[in-house]
C-alpha cells in the first residue's frame, strides 16, 4: 500500500482510526479459524459515508476491502486473504432504538448481538437468533453470514429477523434496502440477498431487526438413551407430534464425557446420547408439549425423561449444553467446528456417517448440536501442528461434506462458505448456479474489490 | 522470543482458539475495542513472537502490559488457557529483554531504597496511628502476639486509605485480639514488581517479610490488601527461601470467624448494600463467600448483588499497575464499574480493597449527576466498625 493512499484514508477516518504497525495487523488478522492474514491497512470507520468514500477510493485504486466486525467467524469471512484494506465496523455499535410496537429494533452494524437483546428486553421482547458468539459477534457479522444458534427449529436465523438495512455497496452507494413493515412485496427482495452474503456483495451498516415478546413460561427436559440412533429419532418423532421446541439438542457419548470431566455435574457417563429440550410460550401449552415429548421419549426407549423443576435445575442443564464446545476443545489442542446440516428426517443417517468417518480415520469426533433443524456440529479433535494430522482432518472434512450433500444436505448450516468452505462449493451447488452467483457479485462488485477471496475459488 | 519462558508454554499458546470469548468480558478491550490489547489478540501476538515472527518491540510491550491482571479471561476461556500465567511468563520475558514500561523502573527503585511504593521512608509507615485518639505505638507493636496484621504500601502511605487500619485495629481492639504490627520491618510484598515480570526482587522482600513476622511468634497474618494477601498466601510459597508457619488470611475472612465465635457485636445498619469482588480476593484467591456473609450479618441490611459478581465480576481498573501506565483507560473501566454499582440503587457499595475503594470513589464522583442521593464506598471493615458502634 502506497504512503499516499493510507494518508488519504486517514483524511476519511482520522489519523488514530488508521493502522498499519505490524502488531496491529497480527492482531486484526485472525478470525476464529485461527488462519492469519495481514492486511495492508486497518480503518476503524464510524459511519456509512466513511465506508462510501473507502470503497470508491478502493475501486479507483483497485484495492481489496474485507470488511470485519468482532472476527468470532468459523469460515474466515473477515480475513483479507488478497491484503488491501480492512474495514473494522465495531466502532459503529449504536443502538438507536426499541419500537415496542412495530417490533423492531435500529442498530449500527458493530452492535454486539447480546446488547441487541440486552436492550430489548427491557421492553420484555427479545431477539431471538443466538449464535454461540453472540456476546462477541456484530449484528453486522451475523447478517453476513446468516448467523444461526440454538433456538432455529422454532425461531429461525438471522435472515428471519431482518426487515431493513442501509448498505454500503462495493462501488460506493449508500442504498436502505427492505422496509418497517411486516409484508412488502415491492421488488426484489434485496434484504435477503444481502443477508449470508457474507460481505461480498455489500457492506451492512445499519440494520432495522425484528423482535418478539419473551414467552411467559418454559419447560426444560433431559432425555437420556442407549444410542444416537434412537435418540436422532426421538427428534423426529417429537416434531412429526406436532410439537416445534424452542430448542432440541443432540449431545453424543464423547461429548458427555468430555462435559462431565470438565463440569463434574453427575452426568451418566454410559449413555449413547442425550438431548436436551426446552418448549416455551403460555403455560398450558408448555405443559401439554412437556408431556408429549415425555410420551415420545418412553415410545422411542429413552432411559430416562426428566423435566427440570426449578430454573436451578434448568440452568445446569443449559450449562452442561453451553459447556460442550468448551469440553471437547479442552481434550486436544486444535478444535474445529463443522456445521453439516441435514433435513431433519436424515439426522440418523448423519451421525452414523460421522461416526463411520471417524472410525476410518482413527480420528476423534464429538457430535453434538441443533438435532431440531437437523443442524449438527461434528467438531474434530486433533492438533494441527502436526503435519500428518491436518492432512487426515482435511480428508475428513471432505468426507463429512460430501455425506452430508449426498443426505440432501448443506455445507454450511450457520457458519457460511468463506474461505475454509470454498473449495466445497461445487458440490453443493450446480455449474449454473455458481455462474449466477457470480454474474451478481459482478453486476455489484465488478472490480471485485469487497472481500475478494471468498465463496468461489477462481 | 530470545531465552523464552514463553516457547516452553507452546502448548498453552496453541490451545487459544481465537473463539473471542474472552472479548465480552475484558476490560481494556470493551473500553477500546481495540484488538491488539484483547487477551486473545496478545496471545497471537506472543505466539508471533515466540515464533521469531516479529520482533519484540516497544509496542508489543506496550499492549501487553495494557491489562488489569482481572483475570475475567482466564475464567471465561472455553480451552482453558491459563491466560494469567501467560501474560505472567511474558512479562518477565520483556523484563529480562528490557522493553517494559519505564515507570516500573521508578517502583523498582522506590521499593529496593524505601522498602514501599513511595518515596517515604520507611518509618512512616506508622503515620497513621499517630492520628488515632489513643495512639500509643506499644500497643501497635508488641513483641509478640496471637496476629500480625499486615498493612499493606497503599494503606500505610496514602491518607485516604488510613480509615482501613484505622478501622481494623479499632475492631481488634473492641474484640480482644492479641495483635501487632511489623511498623518499618513491614517491607513492601513484592507484588507489583512480580506482576509486571521483575520477578527476581521479590524473593528478598519475602524472606524478610517471613523472617520478621516469625519473629513475633504470631500464630495468624491478616491482610486487608488482596494483593498482599494473594501475594502472602499464593506466591510466597512458591518463591521464598524461608519457609511459612503461620496461617494467612484476608480480613474478610477473618471478620467472619471474629463475628462467628461471637467477639463482633454488631448493631442494626438499616442500608441497601452491593459489594464489589476485588479481582485479587475473589476470581484470583476464590474468596467469596466470608464478605458476603460478613456484610449480611449485619441486621437491617438489604443486600443486593451486581449484576456481575462473584467469579463474573467486573474489575474496578485500578489493577495491574494500569493506573501508571494508562489512566485515562483505568478511570473509564472504573466509570462503566460506577455505572454498574449506580444501577443496582444501593446506598453502599462495599468492598475489601484499598484500590478497589479508591478507583471506584473517584469513578462515582465523576458520575456524581446520575444519582440523586449519597452512594458511599466503604472498606469491608469500615462498614464493620460502623456497625460495631
Amino acid at each position: 500500500m502506497k504512503e499516499e493512499h493510507v494518508k488519504y484514508l486517514e483524511e476519511i477516518a482520522g489519523q488514530d482510526k488508521v493502522l498499519t504497525d505490524i502488531e496491529d495487523k497480527i492482531c486484526f488478522g485472525f478470525d476464529s479459524t485461527r488462519l492469519q492474514y495481514l492486511p495492508d491497512v486497518i480503518v476503524k470507520v464510524k459511519d456509512s459515508r466513511q465506508i462510501s468514500s473507502i470503497l470508491k477510493f478502493a475501486n479507483e485504486y483497485k484495492i481489496p476491502v474485507t470488511p470485519r466486525g468482532a472476527a468470532t467467524g468459523l469460515s474466515g469471512g473477515c480475513l483479507a486473504v488478497n491484503g488491501g484494506i480492512l474495514l473494522v465496523l465495531l466502532e459503529m455499535n449504536r443502538i438507536y432504538y426499541v419500537n415496542p410496537i412495530d417490533l423492531l429494533v435500529e442498530v449500527q452494524a458493530g452492535a454486539i448481538t447480546v446488547d441487541v437483546d440486552k436492550a430489548a428486553s427491557k421492553y420484555k421482547l427479545f431477539y431471538p437468533p443466538d449464535p454461540g458468539s453472540m456476546k462477541t459477534s456484530t449484528i453486522g457479522g451475523n447478517i453476513a453470514e446468516n448467523a444461526g444458534g440454538l433456538r432455529g427449529l422454532k425461531y429461525g436465523v438471522t435472515k428471519d429477523y431482518v426487515n431493513s438495512m442501509e448498505v454500503v455497496l462495493p462501488t460506493g452507494e449508500i442504498i436502505d434496502i427492505g422496509t418497517r413493515t411486516v409484508k412488502s412485496v415491492t421488488g426484489y427482495n434485496l434484504v435477503d440477498l444481502m443477508v449470508g452474503s457474507e460481505g461480498t456483495l455489500g457492506v451492512v451498516s445499519k440494520a432495522t431487526l425484528a423482535l418478539l415478546p419473551i414467552p411467559p413460561a418454559r419447560a426444560s427436559l433431559l432425555a437420556l438413551f442407549n444410542n444416537l440412533t434412537e435418540a436422532a429419532k426421538t427428534v423426529r418423532d417429537i416434531v412429526a407430534e406436532g410439537v416445534i421446541t424452542a430448542t432440541l439438542e443432540l449431545v453424543d457419548n464423547v461429548t458427555i464425557n468430555a462435559i462431565e470431566d470438565y463440569l463434574k455435574i453427575g452426568l451418566n457417563r454410559n449413555v449413547g446420547a442425550m438431548l436436551l429440550i426446552e418448549v416455551d410460550g403460555q403455560q398450558g401449552s408448555v405443559d401439554i408439549e412437556a408431556e408429549v415429548i415425555k410420551k415420545v421419549c418412553a415410545q422411542n426407549n429413552a432411559l430416562s425423561c426428566k423435566l427440570a423443576a426449578s430454573e436451578k435445575e434448568r440452568d445446569v442443564l443449559w450449562s452442561a449444553r453451553r459447556a460442550a464446545l468448551s469440553s471437547l476443545a479442552r481434550i486436544k489442542p486444535s478444535t474445529i467446528l463443522e456445521d453439516a446440516t441435514v433435513p431433519r428426517s436424515r439426522i440418523v443417517e448423519l451421525v452414523e456417517a460421522v461416526n463411520n468417518i471417524a472410525k476410518k480415520y482413527d480420528i476423534m469426533i464429538g457430535t453434538f448440536g441443533h438435532a431440531g433443524d437437523g443442524n449438527l456440529h461434528p467438531t474434530i479433535l486433533t492438533d494441527l501442528r502436526d503435519k500428518e494430522e491436518e492432512k487426515k482432518v482435511e480428508k475428513v472434512i471432505e468426507e463429512i461434506f460430501i455425506e452430508t450433500v449426498k443426505l440432501d444436505g448443506t455445507l454450511s448450516g450457520e457458519h457460511g462458505i468463506g474461505l475454509t468452505k470454498a473449495r466445497f462449493l461445487k458440490l453443493e451447488i450446480s455449474d449454473e448456479v455458481y455462474k449466477l452467483m457470480k454474474k451478481i457479485k459482478h453486476a455489484l462488485d465488478p472490480n471485485n474489490i469487497l472481500n475478494p477471496g471468498k465463496l468461489f475459488v477462481d | 522470543m530470545p531465552k523464552t519462558k514463553i516457547s516452553e508454554k507452546d502448548d498453552e499458546l496453541f490451545s487459544c482458539s481465537r473463539c473471542g470469548a474472552c472479548l465480552a468480558v475484558c476490560p481494556v478491550y470493551k473500553q477500546t475495542l481495540d484488538e491488539g490489547v484483547a487477551p486473545r489478540g496478545k496471545l497471537s501476538l506472543i505466539e508471533a513472537a515466540a515464533n521469531n515472527k516479529i520482533a519484540i518491540s516497544e509496542k508489543l510491550s506496550q499492549k501487553i502490559y495494557t491489562c488489569t491482571l482481572c483475570n475475567y479471561c482466564t475464567k471465561e476461556c472455553p480451552s482453558g488457557v491459563k491466560v494469567d500465567e501467560l501474560f505472567k511468563a511474558v512479562r518477565g520475558d520483556l523484563v529480562e529483554s528490557k522493553k517494559y514500561p519505564e515507570v516500573l523502573d521508578y517502583l523498582k527503585s522506590k521499593i529496593e531504597k524505601a522498602y514501599n511504593i513511595t518515596f517515604d521512608t520507611n518509618q512512616g509507615r506508622l503515620d497513621w496511628i499517630t492520628q488515632q485518639p489513643d495512639a500509643k505505638f506499644e500497643d501497635y507493636l508488641k513483641e509478640t502476639a496471637d496476629v500480625l496484621y499486615f498493612v499493606g504500601c497503599v494503606s500505610s502511605f496514602s491518607p485516604r486509605s488510613f480509615p482501613i487500619p484505622r478501622s481494623i485495629t479499632q475492631i481488634f481492639k473492641r474484640a480482644g485480639v492479641d495483635f501487632t504490627l511489623l511498623g518499618e520491618d513491614e517491607w513492601c510484598c513484592g507484588f507489583p514488581l512480580y506482576s509486571s515480570g521483575m520477578k527476581d526482587e521479590i524473593v528478598r522482600l519475602a524472606d524478610h517479610n517471613i523472617r520478621k513476622v516469625k519473629d513475633k511468634k504470631v500464630k495468624l497474618l491478616v491482610a486487608s490488601c488482596p494483593s498482599c494477601y494473594h501475594t502472602w498466601k499464593h506466591d510466597y510459597p512458591k518463591v521464598a527461601n524461608e519457609k511459612i508457619d503461620f496461617e494467612i488470611m484476608h480480613i474478610s475472612q477473618y471478620l467472619h470467624a471474629l463475628i462467628k465465635e461471637g467477639k463482633i457485636k454488631l448493631n442494626a445498619i438499616n442500608a441497601r448494600v452491593t459489594y464489589h469482588d476485588p479481582c485479587d480476593l475473589g476470581r484470583n484467591s476464590g474468596i467469596f463467600e466470608e464478605p458476603r456473609e460478613v456484610i449480611k450479618s449485619i441486621e437491617g441490611i438489604d443486600f443486593v448483588e451486581l449484576p456481575s459478581a462473584k467469579l463474573e465480576a467486573n474489575c474496578c481498573g485500578g489493577g495491574g499497575n494500569l493506573e501508571y501506565l494508562d489512566p485515562g483507560l483505568s478511570s473509564k473501566i472504573a466509570e462503566a464499574k460506577a455505572s454498574e454499582i449506580i444501577g443496582t440503587g444501593a446506598e453502599i457499595v462495599v468492598s475489601s480493597c484499598q484500590q478497589c475503594e479508591r478507583t471506584i470513589s473517584t469513578a462515582l464522583k465523576k458520575k456524581k449527576g446520575e444519582i440523586d442521593y449519597r452512594l458511599k464506598v466503604m472498606d469491608i471493615s469500615e462498614l464493620i466498625l460502623q456497625s460495631m458502634l
